[in-house]
């Protein structure tokens, strides 16, 4: 009995080292428990300035730095930027188009799930906001901002993995699923129409909560919303819309000057940018930059290697006396005919190819660091023109396209073109304006056009045989990715 | 320590008994291991009980009674040995260790067990098993030593650890590694801080019911690692000297070289433009115009469109100007390895003490790769008193070495993936490109040519052959160094009380502070033309505190009983600051103040707690029949408070039939059979970048995701309240024997399953997150391991002892969370395993058209790249080609073959490790054959390919037009056999005689030569086929060559 006794109380002494309550209980400290995010508004902005930095970022590797990546992936598919060498491969899968239709292509995949990460991040945001504490103001502007993302990341979505959407509606061929609130189960692919249905609600209701103020550029106000709206009905052939809203969204912003049009396009206070990210240095990706493909300057083995050039043929519709002429240098592999900027901002490693681009500089060498225009007034007015010229208000569209051409071309008149001449001169000056912002893939597969490469200055090696692309053509829709199609019995694949 | 205790218990009682005396007879009893002499050898009289035991030199003396003739020699651990006196007055014996160790004790959880009454399945490896190789790490001693246990080779990286998996795969998710337990509680430092030389022990705790006290980590097994104990005796003081090299142990792949090279790019380029449908004579001329302007670089005196000439062939004029091509000639040199050892130990009554000091200094065989550890450590016990005893164990480490930079296995800095893949045409120095020769710097020094020297007058190397990189130099201008400090302590004090009871308790603590240093240079590569520099400050405290109340006792001298119970918290805090900076000011100073500009700064804390109780009873009846059980409770910090507790729990029983009576064949020495069940869980939760994630189950938003000057916060989780342990689940069968007092062995069945697998399941993509964790998921393992030793031969001088282990397993999927999940080269399914390959199904070469055919996914009458050959619908298009499953990675069997031949004071030992069967993905192999090099190496393989219509063969024809009919991406093509024999370890020992020792006034001494991965058997020169476990090949460190001088000195 005794024994017996002093095994209990052994065991009582053991027993009571257990430890005190809340022993077990951690938590991160590189991480805050979601719960806590949308107490209050403050804390809930720092989860929209997330989505703002989620543009910017480096994603699996270092060809997908978030929109701009995207940015570069919707030119190369285009003809307009010419890769003048292989160099270290980044995106001549893409120029030969051969990676976009690659489901097991990890840049299809990237593409996809940013998009939708920028959806689950303002889903949460929506779903939750209006039980924050804090002023009614700050929800407004946050859910406004939100339901634009949605609305944008939608909208690009659509545009890369749906068939073209075909002006005048009834769009019934297959888009992207529709997410609009936090989910753990993805859905089915919705109709091109729908997508566009929805879009249009989240970028209106957005548009009614917010106004023009902001903290910083890389924020969405009233003028990012409408210009999102307007590049939207621009897609639907929408005009009256598209022409209206891109005005709209480009009141109080200048045209940048002919100095400013050779600062490098790496700058978020240019007068003429409305949207921008805004890089500042200890946020560095190195090699998973825009600037880190497109600039002329830093040192990647991509730049030093394969300097993005104009196509000659779009060159040479450019005035002589259009100070955008000299963003890119017809004779750069002469060293003595050379612009000397490009001298002095590469270093002697450097390949210089005719035709190379000097728009796009990088903070430094060393440093990729450099804000990435998404929205500038320039686009707006050409959206306007564009929109006025196909709405069949041909004069309007001239006087608008005058106000941002003479701006860059001293010498520029009022142009006498009508119909479709007049649209042309709109295009031609919408793929010189906006040469390597990311329009290119749209334009075409917007307006049905082929990809025609034929008698430019593309490299052989470099496209393998790819001069042309028939318009409408089941290529023009990028492939599901396969991680999509394995997780999601709903999901059904592009035609290949 | 122990057998010398039992021993003097023995001798004790022996000499009780006197008779009468007439003469003396001494001698000294010694044996090849111990030299200057066994203590507590029982010396007996045959046929009497009279006898003594050796004194503290090995020595005795005895009265002899007239009649006597013979005397025994027995001690434990050695086998018995008996000697006819004769007339002598001097019997002096060497004794032989018994291979057998049937009277073993075996390390096990918070305790030790006697190996015959053990239930569980263990495997113990001695420190001499491992005392004369040259190895810097205790995980390269398992290699091929005991049965179940796979490991990977090490890499050539100096300090490298290989990969152990014991049973199979345990996991997909979460770890599959084992615990590492130094001194009785878990390690939490890297084990390459152990210096091997301390370790008297090292057991492998197979199965669950053994390794179940450690329940909480112990899912994948237990490595218990026991350092030395100072042992009654003279005060010993030994030191080991050892002097070696390190080389190359795998040959590089056969590779084309500059005269062969340059017809096959012709080729390319040529059938790239027949793809496209030119003429052929226009295809040849664009193919010559178009040779040098593709590669950049024409080795040859003769002009650039003449090198391949319109017919294909090399011009018969091309004399080659360049030297130096092959880039692994100036990456690779002959490294050299130092190792000195100092111990010192002793013991007394109530203390012993145990104080080593080592010096290792081991240069890879890639530049810039070394190693550096100095490891200091004492051991001491005491028993002041009866009833108390305690003791602490106190090592530190320091070590710093420089890695090279294989890490990314395509990554431009790695040497092997660069100097591998760069074409035979590309020389490391700048030269002339028309004469040859040199180009020379404004000192006088070769220059390094990294392809892009335009200002030169070079070309661009062709783009797969990385222009603008120079691995050469940037391995030698870039830093990538650590500098790690480990203090690890771990004390006890144990007391005894009320006759039967004892209370423990051990703390245990490891300290690492870790400095990773990082420099990128200014003048070529990642870093240039700022200079970059990261410096990572790494600290990790592990922290294992239990309290343990255990009661043993034997009851009416049958019913032996041992039973504790006890309390464990464990605390785990690892703490990470970095910082990057670049803009070097100053050459040479690569400290963060020397650069200007911030590119990040980050920090954080992670904490990991478990809290366990847990209780163990054995009960033994009469040596005969033994039973085991044991029970554990732990809450894991990685859990949601409803559900962090798991219980896990285990039963044993063994029956040692030899020692029923009924049992009479003296021919079998021991026959035991015994079986085990038990749980382990498993909470190592790992997240996709493999690093572990210590909050699975909170909703999180990560930060770090400022918007320029704005705090700003990302999703980064979905809650998981419901996760909970995965629990390893596993039956062990097995018979331990012994048979004609020479040879033991053992067979063992087990079947191992993992329940609720701690899955990454991968989400919809549309959620905004790519997966979450879910406990959905049931994997099996089973297998076979047989493992035989004893004496093959023992003669006067002679003996050859043997042994080998073979062993196998078979991994299954029974239960998961999706239809399939295809991961890399491997599909998951139900019914196969982990390392199924689910791979293109390449079929060979069309003869008439040299392209590649897959068997294709669907028929399309309109597509032309399909057609029909026979039953079998084949395309060209890989995008069309169907994957399949093709054979698995993991092997038929698996095993090592040791032997020992000693004759007189030379013992020759030889390990040899296999793995037959299993296949292997053999990815480099794969970019060698390109059918597009476009500036890359090539293996000579692609001198098989298709050429000409009718061409019979496996290789496709060489093309740089691959939009569709791509024979590089992944396919069946480039599987492999995977199997492999290595050459482990051979060691040549001397051991000085006794005559010679006290000529020097030593008492004991060896010489000796090892060597360590002599030998590689398999299907492909050069390839690292027990690289990993999933069967794939990386440009990874190759393993070294070592050959080693040692000398060993007892003073």
């Amino acid at each position: 009995m005794k024994k017996i006794v002093n095994k209990i109380a052994i065991l009582a002494l053991v027993m009571s080292f257990g430890c005190a309550d809340g022993y077990l209980d951690t938590a991160p400290t590189d991480a805050v428990s979601e719960s806590a995010v949308f107490t209050t508004t403050q804390n809930a902005f720092s989860a929209l300035n997330g989505i703002h930095r989620s543009l910017f970022i480096r994603y699996d590797s270092q060809g997908q730095p978030g929109e701009g990546g995207v940015m570069i992936m919707r030119e190369v598919l285009g003809e307009d930027v010419v890769m003048t060498g292989i160099a270290n491969r980044w995106f001549v899968g893409t120029t030969q188009w051969v990676t976009h239709r690659d489901e097991n292509a990890s840049d299809v995949r990237f593409v996809w799930r940013f998009y939708y990460k920028v959806i689950g991040n303002a889903n949460l945001l929506i779903a939750n906001i209006d039980n924050a504490a804090g002023p009614q103001a700050e929800k407004d502007e946050i859910k406004g901002q939100a339901l634009a993302y949605r609305a944008w990341a939608h909208f690009n979505l659509a545009q890369i993995f749906g068939e073209r959407y075909k002006m005048g509606g009834g769009n019934s061929q297959l888009g992207v699923p529709i997410v609009l609130e936090p989910i753990t189960e993805g859905g089915a692919r919705n109709t091109v129409e729908e997508v566009y249905t929805q879009v249009n609600i989240d970028i209106d209701a957005a548009i009614a909560l917010l106004d023009d103020g902001r903290n910083a550029k890389s924020h969405i106000n009233i003028n990012v919303a409408k210009g999102i709206k307007a590049r939207i009905a621009l897609a639907q052939g929408n005009w009256p819309t598209a022409a209206s809203l891109a005005k709209e969204a480009r009141t109080g912003f200048e045209l940048m000057s002919a100095s400013q049009l050779y600062a490098g396009f790496n700058d978020v206070a240019n007068p003429e940018w409305i949207w921008g990210s805004q890089q500042i240095d200890d946020q560095g990706t190195f090699f998973a930059s825009y600037f880190a493909y497109m600039s002329l300057n830093f040192s990647s083995t991509n730049i030093r290697g394969n300097p993005k050039a104009i196509n000659r043929l779009l060159y040479d519709k450019i005035t002589t006396t259009d100070s955008r002429k000299k963003l890119w240098d017809p004779n750069a592999a002469t060293a003595a005919l050379r612009d000397p900027f490009i001298d002095q901002v590469t270093l002697s490693n450097f390949a210089k190819r005719n035709f190379m681009n000097r728009k796009f500089v990088a903070q430094a060498n060393a440093s990729s660091v450099g804000d990435v225009p998404y929205m500038r007034a320039a686009e707006m007015y050409l959206i306007e023109a564009e929109a006025s010229a196909r709405g069949g208000n041909g004069t309007q569209a001239a006087q608008i396209l005058f106000t941002l051409a003479s701006k860059r071309d001293v010498a520029y008149t009022l142009t006498s073109n009508t119909g479709d001449a007049l649209i042309e001169e709109i295009m031609t000056q919408r793929r010189i304006e906006l040469w390597g912002e990311g329009f290119r893939f749209y334009d075409l597969k917007r307006l049905n056009l082929p990809l025609d490469r034929a008698g430019s200055n593309h490299v052989e090696a470099v496209i393998l045989g790819k001069i042309s692309e028939p318009a409408g053509s089941i290529n023009w829709q990028w492939q599901i990715p396969i991680a999509e199609l394995n997780a999601n019995d709903l999901m059904v694949q592009n035609p290949s | 320590m122990t057998k010398a205790l039992l021993s003097l218990f023995v001798g004790l009682l022996v000499t009780a008994a006197s008779f009468a005396q007439t003469r003396t007879v001494t001698g000294r009893i010694t044996s090849p291991d111990e030299p200057e002499g066994l203590i507590g050898v029982n010396v007996l009289i045959k046929g009497t009980t009279v006898g003594v035991v050796t004194d503290l030199d090995g020595n005795y003396s005895l009265q002899l009674p007239t009649d006597a003739k013979t005397l025994v020699f027995s001690y434990i651990g050695y086998l018995s040995k008996e000697e006819a006196i004769g007339n002598r007055s001097i019997v002096n014996v060497s004794m032989n260790p018994d291979t057998q160790n049937l009277e073993e004790v075996i390390i096990t959880a918070y305790g030790t067990a006697d190996k015959g009454n053990f239930t569980g399945a263990a495997v113990a490896i001695k420190a001499d098993q491992i005392a004369n190789r040259p190895i810097n790490n205790v995980a390269n001693a398992l290699e091929g030593q005991a049965a179940g246990v796979i490991t990977t080779s090490a890499s050539g990286q100096p300090g490298s650890t290989p990969q152990v998996r014991i049973r199979g795969i345990g996991s997909v998710n979460s770890s599959s590694s084992p615990l590492y337990v130094v001194d009785g509680v878990p390690y939490d430092a890297a084990i390459g801080n152990l210096n091997p030389d301390d370790i008297e022990d090292i057991t492998i705790l197979k199965d669950a019911s053994s390794a179940a006290l450690y329940g909480s980590r112990a899912a994948n097994g237990v490595i218990m690692i026991t350092t030395k104990k100072g042992r009654k005796n003279k005060p010993t003081f030994n030191l080991k000297v050892q002097q070696g090299t390190a080389s190359r142990a795998l040959p590089e792949y056969d590779r084309v070289n500059a005269e062969q090279y340059y017809p096959l790019t012709w080729e390319s380029l040529r059938n790239g433009r027949l793809t496209l449908n030119d003429e052929p004579s226009v295809a040849n001329q664009f193919a010559s115009t178009n040779l040098i302007p593709t590669l950049g670089y024409n080795v040859y005196d003769v002009p650039n469109n003449q090198v391949v000439g319109t017919d294909g062939l090399l011009s018969p004029n091309a004399v080659n100007n360049f030297v130096g091509t092959d880039w692994f000639d100036e990456l690779q040199r002959t490294g050299n390895r130092s190792e000195y050892n100092l111990t010192f130990s002793g013991a007394n009554e109530t203390n012993d003490y145990y104080a080593s000091f080592g010096y290792l200094d081991e240069k890879g065989f890639i530049l810039n790769s070394d190693f550096e550890r100095f490891a200091g450590r004492l051991n001491m016990n005491s028993s002041p008193t009866k009833w108390l005893k305690t003791g602490i164990n106190l090592s530190a480490t320091l070590s710093e070495g420089n890695n090279a930079r294989d890490g990314g296995s395509s990554s431009f800095v790695n040497p092997f993936f660069t100097a591998r893949t760069v074409g035979p045409i590309y020389p490391v120095f700048a030269q002339n490109m028309q004469t040859g020769g040199f180009i020379l710097d404004e000192f006088g020094k070769k220059i390094y040519d990294t392809g892009d020297l335009v200002n030169l007058g070079l070309p661009f190397r062709g783009a797969g052959s990385f222009p603008g990189r120079h691995v050469v130099q940037e391995t030698i201008l870039n830093i990538d160094s650590f500098d790690r400090d480990v203090i690890s302590a771990r004390a006890y004090a144990e007391i005894s009380f009320l006759k039967h009871f004892t209370a423990r308790t051990n703390i245990a603590q490891d300290m690492t502070s870790l400095l990773n240093l990082g420099y990128d240079n200014t003048i070529v590569g990642d870093g240039a033309p700022a200079g970059r520099t990261r410096r990572e400050n790494v600290r990790i405290n592990g922290l294992t505190f239990n309290q343990i109340v255990s009661y043993t006792n034997t009851i009416r001298e049958k019913h032996f009983i041992d039973a504790l119970v006890g309390h464990e918290n464990y605390d785990f805090t690892r703490t990470v600051q970095s910082i990057s900076k670049q803009d070097q000011i100053l050459a040479g100073n690569i400290e963060p103040d020397n650069f200007v500009t911030i590119n990040s700064a980050s920090g954080r804390t992670d904490k990991d707690k478990i809290e366990s109780y847990f209780s163990r009873l054995n009960y033994v009846y009469d040596d005969k029949y033994s039973f085991s059980t044991s029970i554990r409770t732990d809450g894991s910090s990685r859990f949601f408070e409803d559900v962090r507790w798991g219980t896990f729990w285990s039963v044993g029983a063994a029956w040692n039939i030899d020692k029923e009576n009924f049992f009479n064949f003296d021919f079998i020495d021991m026959l035991k059979i015994r079986a085990s069940y038990g749980q382990v869980g498993n909470n190592a939760i790992q997240n996709s970048g493999g690093g572990q994630s210590y909050y699975p189950y909170q909703a999180l938003y990560d930060l770090g995701f400022n918007n320029a000057s704005e705090p700003g916060i990302l999703q980064a989780s979905l809650a998981a309240r419901e996760l909970l342990w995965e629990s390893n689940n596993t039956y062990d069968f097995g018979l331990d024997f012994a048979f004609g007092k020479r040879f033991s062995g053992t067979v063992e069945y087990f079947y191992r399953e993992s329940q609720n697998l701690l899955f990454d399941v991968p989400l919809s993509l549309t959620t905004g997150l790519n997966s979450r964790f879910q406990n959905i998921g049931t994997m099996s393992n089973n297998g076979i391991e047989f493992s035989i030793q004893g004496e093959v031969i023992r003669t006067n001088d002679f003996t050859w002892t043997s042994s080998l282990n073979i062993s196998t397993f078979n991994n299954e999927f029974k239960k998961l969370p999706f239809d399939e999940q295809i991961n890399e080269t491997k599909k998951f399914v139900v019914g196969r395993s982990i390392y199924d390959f689910w791979l293109r199904d390449w079929i060979g070469v069309d003869p008439e058209t040299g392209e590649g055919l897959y068997r294709a996914e669907e028929y399309n009458a309109d597509d032309a790249a399909t057609k029909i050959v026979g039953i079998d619908t084949l395309t060209t298009n890989f995008q069309n080609a169907r994957f399949h499953f093709a054979g698995q990675s993991i092997p038929d069997f698996f095993g090592g073959w040791t032997n020992s031949f000693s004759y007189k004071g030379f013992t020759l030992g030889t390990l040899i490790s296999f793995s037959i069967g299993g296949d292997f993905y053999d990815g480099i192999y794969a970019r060698l054959m390109s059918s597009d090099p476009s500036g890359g190496a090539l293996h000579t393989d692609i001198l098989n390919r298709w050429q000409n219509p009718g061409d019979i063969t496996d290789v496709p024809r060489m093309n740089t037009n691959l939009n569709a009919n791509n024979t590089n991406v992944g396919s069946d093509r480039w599987l492999t056999d995977g199997s492999w024999l290595n050459l482990r370890s051979i060691n040549l020992s001397y051991n000085f005689s006794r005559e010679m020792l006290q000529k020097m006034k030593l008492r004991g001494a060896s010489v000796y030569l090892a060597g360590e991965n002599l030998g590689w058997l398999s299907s492909r020169k050069g390839m690292f086929v027990s690289e990993s476990f999933q069967g794939t090949s990386s440009n990874t460190f190759t393993p070294a060559r070592t050959f080693t001088l040692g000398l060993n000195v007892n003073f």
